[in-house]
């Protein structure tokens, strides 16, 4: 027990003395430190052995590579050209036969006209719509960070926090663990998002929260930053999710990946 | 496509083939592979990340290279048994933890030693280093280009300054 404590302070150490620390954490650390004799000479180690690090001689790009691997491309170039420039070859062969075109453009332009305004209108709409949800959904997120904790119900077990969304709400979404692809489940509160309180599960990912608001179909949003946080949604046959975080758009799409993975496995209960 | 994408990483591409190759000869050949795959797969990049898309290659196209070439010498952390992983760590953790405050706050070594202790780190423990201090990638970078999840980069970076301190201490006394 002790062994895993120790391990969990090395490895915020590292997280802290590579800039990796969300900022609350950071805080604690600094605080901590400030405190701690023996943390602080290992963390000074720590700095020192990056110092050492960072001041190796440099290696150089040796004169002459750039030139090397020039050659090499032009020389592989003419076996490729072939394949892809093939396939456009034919669509220009059809050119002469575009006689009728200014007629037909013009009633195509007319229907698409049409129809563009008409689903701009519904776009709009829609647009102010998503934009209020998603609002709401990072207003939870941030409210959570403020809170003692980001989650009414602590736990990294998912089999705790599934059954909890049972009792508290009418729809519950999956609740994977994703620890082994990086996010480390947390726990479990419930949201309001218009009049509705939906299902928020809480993730850790390098230090940072994330959370995934589970929302009914439909209500998807449009990927975006709002107030600082990235928000990313998508939806499956159950929920629409939408996803905030300090992390970057990437680690949230690969999130979505591991997410979205993870669910239909567990579809049984 | 690829002059934009490939060429602008090509000193960092050289330098994580050398730390990884462990020469400059063998780094040469490495980033020239790497530049010729990266070209012919240029139509497979997301326009994501072009550094961490480039030093990906490297870093694969080195570790193939190694494997071929230098079979014996490679021997990957993670084909070591969890028993064995175990031991490596907590020799290197346990180790160095005994000393006082005072005896910990600072250590000096010359670049030779670094280079020496790096060199000697299993490859997946120097690659998180090289990636880390020489590239001074972020984590998200190093979990992509090694293909890993985070949690991994964090313990494999946090073990291998524990071993490379270990090292360091060793050497001195």
């Amino acid at each position: 027990m002790i062994a895993s404590m120790r391990d969990n302070d090395e490895l915020q150490m590292n997280a802290y003395c590579d800039g990796e620390l969300d900022p609350a954490s950071a805080i604690e650390f600094e605080r901590r430190l400030a405190g701690d004799e023996t943390l602080k000479a290992q963390y000074n180690r720590l700095l020192s052995l990056r110092r050492t690090v960072r001041s190796l001689p440099q290696y150089e790009v040796p004169a002459g590579l750039q030139a090397r691997i020039q050659s090499a491309l032009d020389a592989d170039r003419p076996g490729r050209v072939d394949r892809p420039g093939r396939a456009s070859r034919p669509v220009q062969a059809g050119r002469p036969r575009q006689r009728s075109w200014s007629f037909q453009a013009l009633a195509a332009a007319a229907v698409f006209g049409a129809v563009i305004s008409s689903s701009v209108m519904l776009t709009m709409e829609r647009y102010d719509r998503q934009e209020d949800v998603a609002r709401a959904v990072v207003a939870g997120h941030i409210r959570g960070l403020l809170a003692p904790q980001p989650f009414d119900v602590a736990s990294s077990d998912r089999h705790t926090v599934k059954p909890w969304f049972t009792s508290h709400l009418p729809l519950s979404p999956q609740v994977p663990d994703l620890a082994a692809q990086g996010f480390v489940l947390e726990g479990g509160r419930v949201d309001v998002v218009g009049h509705d309180p939906v299902a928020t599960i809480v993730y850790k990912h390098a230090k940072h929260t994330v959370s995934l608001t589970t929302l009914p179909r439909g209500q998807s949003v449009s990927d975006q930053a709002i107030a600082g946080y990235n928000v990313r949604s998508w939806s499956d046959a159950e929920f629409a999710y939408i996803v905030v975080s300090d992390i970057s758009p990437e680690d949230l799409a690969s999130f979505e990946r591991a997410f979205s993975e993870a669910s239909p496995a567990l579809e049984i209960k | 496509m690829f002059d934009e994408v490939f060429l602008p990483h090509m000193a960092e591409a050289y330098r994580l083939a050398q730390w990884l190759t462990g020469n400059a000869y063998d780094a040469e050949d490495v980033v020239q592979d790497a530049a010729l795959r990266a070209f012919r797969g240029i139509k497979s990049f997301g326009a994501v990340n072009a550094r961490a898309w480039s030093l990906t290659i490297v870093r694969n196209t080195a570790y193939s290279w190694l494997l071929k070439n230098k079979s014996k010498a490679v021997v990957f952390t993670d084909d070591l048994s969890p028993a064995e992983q175990q031991e490596l760590e907590h020799e290197g953790l346990h180790g160095a933890r005994v000393e006082t405050p005072e005896e910990i706050a600072l250590f000096k070594a010359d670049s030779e030693d670094v280079q020496r202790a790096l060199a000697q780190l299993p490859p997946h423990f120097r690659e998180v280093i090289v990636l880390r201090e020489i590239n001074q990638l972020n984590y998200r970078d190093i979990a992509e280009i090694t293909n890993v999840p985070i949690g991994t980069v964090m313990s494999r970076l946090s073990r291998s300054r524990q071993l490379l301190i270990t090292l360091l201490g060793d050497r001195k006394s």
